[in-house]
């Protein structure tokens, strides 16, 4: 059947509103400032099959990450025993979540009768129990150290609060009122979803809308093809690695990846890649995806409608029991500077491929702070920082200094906001010289930034990435600098801090942070004798 | 006794004369780029010629200006220096570490750079701590040593952000003495006048924009005074700020970081007026222009103001009127994809060489082209007739490069481009009010500037809003809203105190010193008899997105009823509000004094002649295949006609499609209100 494409673009255009508008509705209605703020949340159309129709999210490591809920959730519960007014939660990593604090709530969608759509919503919540506030331990070995887990559930049933699971859920965490908040808000924004689509499917009937809905993956589908198409077929092989999991500090962690490129195929073999990790950076397969998802976004046309049409040509080896498929319990609440390295490693394998396209590597991380303890007057606090690096030098352009770059988009914390709410003074917020890899198109610049304890003391968690393995250059760029931290203590003695690290801080110490910078691109002898001078004149770069 | 309002636009500069009578006169002339003020004196000349405005009896001049915005997209303001604490003058580059492009590999940089390099970005030591005290001195001698290097390097613009200026400016006072003593002709931006509000970055940012426009709102503003005493113009001239209040040029030209939206606010403020004379306190606006259209709400009577907006793509901590701009408009260029999609816009064919049809050898299909195939243009009554249409070309684009490749009829094609622009429009419209909480069916549409009574039936409908205002003079809507528009002055402090324990001597005091500092701005523009609003900056503690709450000070328990109050706009905003404690962040006050709530002036008298000019077929979604329609003309339509779609009203501004289904009626103030 040949739909009217004016219909069907009218239709794209409306199903992306839905999803931003229920996007809009879960930031606003939300409790916690990790969704205000950090915008950790997103909010996605899925058809009666279970492939995304349409998905609005802040960032990108929750590109993929409600594919794998949809898919437990109707093995867990048949669609044709589905209820309207009828809505699903679940959070469990090891069958398709993607970390403990991740509640993902879906309802199915009725129009007449018939189940047409769902309606779904990913709040990354303030605390979910287990070992430590907010629920992402550091230090955790086994997945039930990171908080309650809770396999597909049926939260509503046909518009009744499932009233146990709300009790066990309340009982588990430290904020309940918060926690219940973000989910009303979660399901505020699947009501809002549901509405639209019935709406949707008022308008245009509700056969021709299930046909605009399978033909718009389908044309993405297309695009996406088209886009693989234009890009050499063949493997390409890459790898990079974690500095360590935070346990095991004397072991690097390897992502290897081979990506074959070929007719209708994009397929990522992960062999070669760590075994699973005793630390927290353990991937489940919906974190993988979100990493392979960035990537494949990131080298075809952005124009694409973002549905899952345009990636039913992924296919993934995963192997059994590494740090991309870890066998339960392992741990995975770290999971983020996992993904970024997927996404980055699978860049770098296509660089060969499409050496206009891609970058040299990026800082790729994001450097975790926390501090926590009590003020002189005896108020506790705790307060975290994320910091990242410089960009990746391209064929055509200098990395950029200081930005985030791959599967996340954090904010950074202002240095009056920390002096004004928690004992710390900074220093300096700076770029950090001369640390972006030299070439024709040099590498963004990394940061040095420098923080006092003005309290008797406090704990300080430093989970760092790019302490031993440098982001790599292009072309014949040099590699951007390795991160490094120290800490000055009062009296002068500098002890240095290899990428994590649990401590204690103590009055007038200071924790000096410097962040990688971004590859170079191309010879450094062949670079722009004006753009040099600058460089030099800016002090970005020493003569 | 004549008041003037004068809105320069991108093309036309409007210019509206309203006398004491009523008696509206109106000039419209092409803009001048390179010195606006040359087209504003010749609008004087011709509103003297023509009408017999002698200049000497123009009591009131407003002005809305595109000037700050043009420095910036033109990068052609002053060689800015930076001054900052030791070990932060990188805080403008880094900025908060944010990229805008989520999926690129390769992400530009978002932070304005541009403002200030790194080499003219230069640290004195200096510290206040985060409760307002001095840990470390001034360094005058780095302090004079780093204003010496700046203009060395050609600089003629310094930018000062302190860390804690806004709890302590001494600092940041003491180093404009010393540069002053040393360059007297230097412009001169301090943090904690231009932003006192904490975040770094955000002042710095802020900041650096007032001191990179100072120079030439300055140079701009004066010779526009010069140009309008020589002329004989007695009365002072008045700017729009973007916040949707008028200020004399002290003001303007010490702090114009707060022109950037001066011309979309005035806007605004028309469309705000409107609504009131239709009595629709609640208004969407949109101004469909050739490359984008701008989208705007009033709730309840008044424009919403936010607290940061984009300037030429950056955002800047500066209040503005909520205006949103989407990347699509009259002129945007419509193609077909890889893979079948027709894409409108975000490319547009501007005004050079434009649209097909304008015959400058554009040959892409636009929106404009679509308009003219559909019959919803009249090709010999373009702009007024200004330009005639070739509806051959319009007809070859759109064949070409729609029809063709999507196997379409032409018709269907030009139809398909405005469903799909809608379609953008329409998802624009909402994301705005659903941001906002508002739901639009409860909102009129008003379409201002010229393009947007082609889209607003379509826009309502596809929206479920039941009612269009098309005001009598929508493309002269902004100059009519500035002869509208209040003089306001706004001033602010940072108050940082949890609410609990509130110390209210300290708030009665803060209060006391900013309006004082208001009042003094208010006399400067002799302005008085107007209203003093005190609002504070909330948030709870932890978090740091905050909330404004209007407030009385001389209320008792001041810090109870502060905290309801925020906990009611916290509901109203977020849908929820724990009772958890909150804090104080800023203090504002805002005076404003004049200003109309209508403008009954606006009522033109009908112009006697034939209401039906002709009739010709359009193509519209809901007649497809094609219906005769009558055109009738918006000037000989006496208050209270009636009549029904499908209808095209032509007026020389601008041209409405009333599609079948809805009713139109000509209201008490000459808007023409449509229903269904």
């Amino acid at each position: 059947m040949s739909l009217d494409p004016i219909t069907l673009e009218v239709s794209r255009h409306k199903l992306d509103g839905i999803a931003d508008e229920m996007q809009q509705t879960l930031l606003r209605t939300s409790f916690s400032p990790i969704v205000k703020e950090g915008l950790d949340a997103s909010a996605a159309l899925f058809t009666a099959e279970g492939e995304t129709l349409a998905q609005a999210c802040a960032i990108p490591i929750h590109l993929a990450t409600l594919v794998p809920v949809l898919q437990a959730m109707k093995q867990y519960f048949p669609p044709e025993k589905m209820r309207d007014g009828d809505a699903y939660l679940m959070n469990e990593p090891y069958l398709g979540g993607t970390h403990l604090p991740d509640i993902a709530l879906v309802m199915p969608v009725f129009h007449h009768g018939r189940l047409i759509a769902y309606s779904a919503a990913m709040t990354h919540h303030q605390d979910m129990g287990g070992l430590s506030p907010g629920s992402v331990p550091t230090n955790a070995t086994e997945i039930f150290q990171e908080g309650l887990r809770l396999p597909p559930l049926k939260y509503l049933d046909a518009g009744v609060e499932n009233e146990t699971l709300v009790a066990i859920l309340r009982q588990n965490v430290r904020i309940p009122e918060t926690v219940m908040g973000d989910l009303r808000a979660q399901l505020s924004c699947c009501l809002v979803g549901a509405r639209r689509v019935r709406e949707v499917a008022d308008g245009l009937g509700q056969n021709q809308a299930l046909s605009i809905f399978a033909e718009l993956l389908q044309r993405s589908e297309r695009q996406t093809l088209a886009a693989l198409d234009d890009l050499p077929a063949g493997t390409y092989r890459h790898a990079d690695h974690l500095d360590n999991d935070g346990i095991d500090l004397q072991t690097p962690v390897r992502i290897e990846v081979a990506v074959t490129i070929a007719p209708g195929r994009f397929h990522c073999d992960f062999t070669g890649s760590s075994p699973q990790t005793r630390g927290p950076f353990n991937a489940v397969r919906s974190s993988v995806l979100a990493g392979v998802y960035f990537a494949l976004r990131a080298i075809t046309n952005p124009g694409i409608m973002n549905n899952g049409g345009c990636y039913r040509m992924v296919k993934l080896h995963l192997p059994e029991g590494s740090i991309v498929n870890p066998r339960a319990p392992g741990p995975v609440n770290a999971r983020t500077a996992t993904i970024k390295r997927i996404a980055g490693t699978i860049l770098g394998a296509l660089r060969e491929a499409i050496p206009d396209r891609v970058p040299a590597d990026p800082a790729g991380e994001l450097l975790a702070l926390a501090f926590g303890g009590m003020d002189d007057a005896g108020r506790p606090y705790v307060t975290g920082e994320l910091v990242t690096g410089g960009s990746g030098a391209s064929m055509l352009l200098d990395g950029v200094d200081v930005i985030e770059t791959d599967a996340t988009n954090c904010m950074n914390l202002p240095a009056e906001a920390m002096e004004m709410e928690t004992p710390f003074r900074v220093h300096r917020v700076a770029l950090r010289e001369d640390s972006g890899g030299n070439g024709q198109h040099r590498g963004g610049l990394g940061l040095v930034k420098e923080y006092e304890l003005l309290a008797a003391e406090c704990v300080l968690t430093h989970r760092g990435e790019r302490h031993f393995f440098a982001p790599q250059g292009a072309a014949g760029g040099e590699s951007g600098a390795m991160a490094k931290s120290v800490l000055i203590r009062a009296d002068g003695t500098r002890e240095s801090i290899p990428s994590k690290r649990v401590t204690r801080m103590h009055r007038g110490d200071r924790i000096l942070i410097e962040t990688a910078g971004g590859g170079g691109w191309g010879a450094p002898s062949s670079r722009d004798a004006a753009r040099a001078a600058e460089d030099i004149a800016d002090g970005k770069v020493r003569a | 006794m004549a008041e003037i309002g004068v809105d320069t636009g991108g093309t036309f500069t409007d210019v509206v004369c309203r006398l004491p009578d009523g008696r509206l006169h109106l000039v419209k002339t092409p803009s001048t780029r390179q010195d606006p003020s040359v087209a504003i004196l010749h609008a004087l000349a011709l509103l003297h010629r023509d009408h017999g405005i002698d200049p000497a009896s123009i009591t009131r001049f407003t002005h809305g200006t595109t000037v700050a915005t043009n420095a910036v997209l033109e990068r052609k303001g002053a060689t800015l220096g930076l001054i900052t604490t030791q070990g932060f003058r990188d805080v403008l580059e880094i900025g908060r570490q944010f990229r805008q492009d989520l999926y690129s590999a390769t992400p530009a940089a978002s932070t304005p750079v541009f403002l200030a390099p790194r080499r003219r970005r230069l640290e004195v030591p200096e510290r206040i701590a985060a409760d307002g005290s001095v840990l470390l001195p001034l360094d005058e001698a780095a302090l004079a040593a780093a204003a010496a290097a700046l203009v060395a390097q050609g600089c003629t613009s310094i930018a000062i952000c302190f860390l804690f200026s806004f709890l302590n400016p001494a600092h940041e006072r003491r180093a404009r003495d010393i540069i002053v003593a040393g360059h007297p002709t230097l412009a001169i931006s301090l943090s904690h006048e231009v932003d006192p509000a904490f975040r770094e970055y955000e002042r710095t940012v802020v900041t650096a924009f007032d001191g990179y426009v100072k120079p030439v709102v300055d140079r701009y503003l004066a010779r526009l005074q010069d140009g309008l005493r020589q002329a004989g113009v007695p009365a002072p001239l008045q700017v729009m700020q973007s916040r949707g209040g008028l200020a004399g040029t002290t003001t303007a030209r010490l702090r114009p970081v707060r022109l950037f939206l001066s011309g979309p606010a005035a806007g605004v403020i028309g469309g705000r007026i409107v609504g009131a004379s239709a009595t629709v306190p609640d208004v969407i606006t949109i101004d469909v222009g050739g490359t984008s259209a701008d989208i705007a709400l009033i709730a309840a009577g008044r424009p919403i103001i936010r607290p940061e907006a984009q300037i030429g793509g950056h955002e800047v901590r500066v209040a503005m009127v909520d205006v949103n701009t989407i990347g699509a408009g009259g002129g945007s260029i419509a193609r077909v994809e890889a893979g079948g999609a027709l894409q409108v816009g975000p490319g547009s064919a501007g005004s050079e060489p434009g649209p097909a049809c304008y015959g400058r050898g554009g040959d892409q299909a636009t929106v404009t082209d679509a308009s003219l195939l559909l019959g919803w243009l009249d090709p010999a009554f373009f702009a007024g007739g200004a330009l005639r249409l070739r509806e051959d070309l319009a007809r070859d684009a759109v064949q070409r490069r729609i029809a063709t490749p999507l196997n379409l009829s032409l018709e269907q094609a030009a139809l398909g481009i405005h469903r799909v622009l809608n379609a953008q429009m329409a998802e624009g419209i909402r994301r705005v009010s659903v941001r906002q909480g508002l739901d639009p069916r409860g909102f009129a549409l008003l379409p201002l500037g010229g393009a947007g009574g082609l889209h607003a039936t379509a826009l309502a409908r596809e929206l479920g809003m039941t009612t269009v205002i098309v005001p009598r003079l929508p493309g002269l809507l902004a100059a009519a809203g500035l002869l509208a528009a209040a003089t306001e002055h706004e001033v602010a402090a940072a108050a940082p105190a949890p609410l609990a324990g509130l110390d209210v001597a300290m708030v009665r005091n803060t209060l006391s010193a900013l309006h004082q500092r208001a009042a003094v701005l208010m006399r400067a523009d002799a302005a008085s008899g107007g209203r003093a609003i005190c609002s504070a900056d909330l948030c709870y503690i932890g978090q740091s997105y905050t909330l404004e709450v209007g407030f009385d000070p001389a209320w008792p328990d001041l810090a109870e009823r502060l905290y309801e109050g925020f906990l009611a706009a916290h509901a109203a905003a977020y849908g929820h509000a724990a009772r958890v404690p909150a804090k104080l962040v800023n203090l504002r006050v805002v005076h404003t004094a004049g200003g109309t709530a209508t403008l009954p002036e606006m009522a033109l008298a009908p112009s006697g002649g034939r209401i039906e000019k002709s009739r010709r077929r359009i193509v519209t979604e809901a007649t497809p295949a094609g219906i005769e329609a009558p055109v009738l003309d918006r000037a000989a339509m006496p208050m209270g006609h009636r009549f029904q779609g499908p209808a095209m009203v032509e007026q020389s501004d601008t041209t409405t499609l009333v599609e079948a289904g809805w009713n139109a009626q000509v209201d008490a103030a000459m808007n023409l209100v449509l229903t269904r």
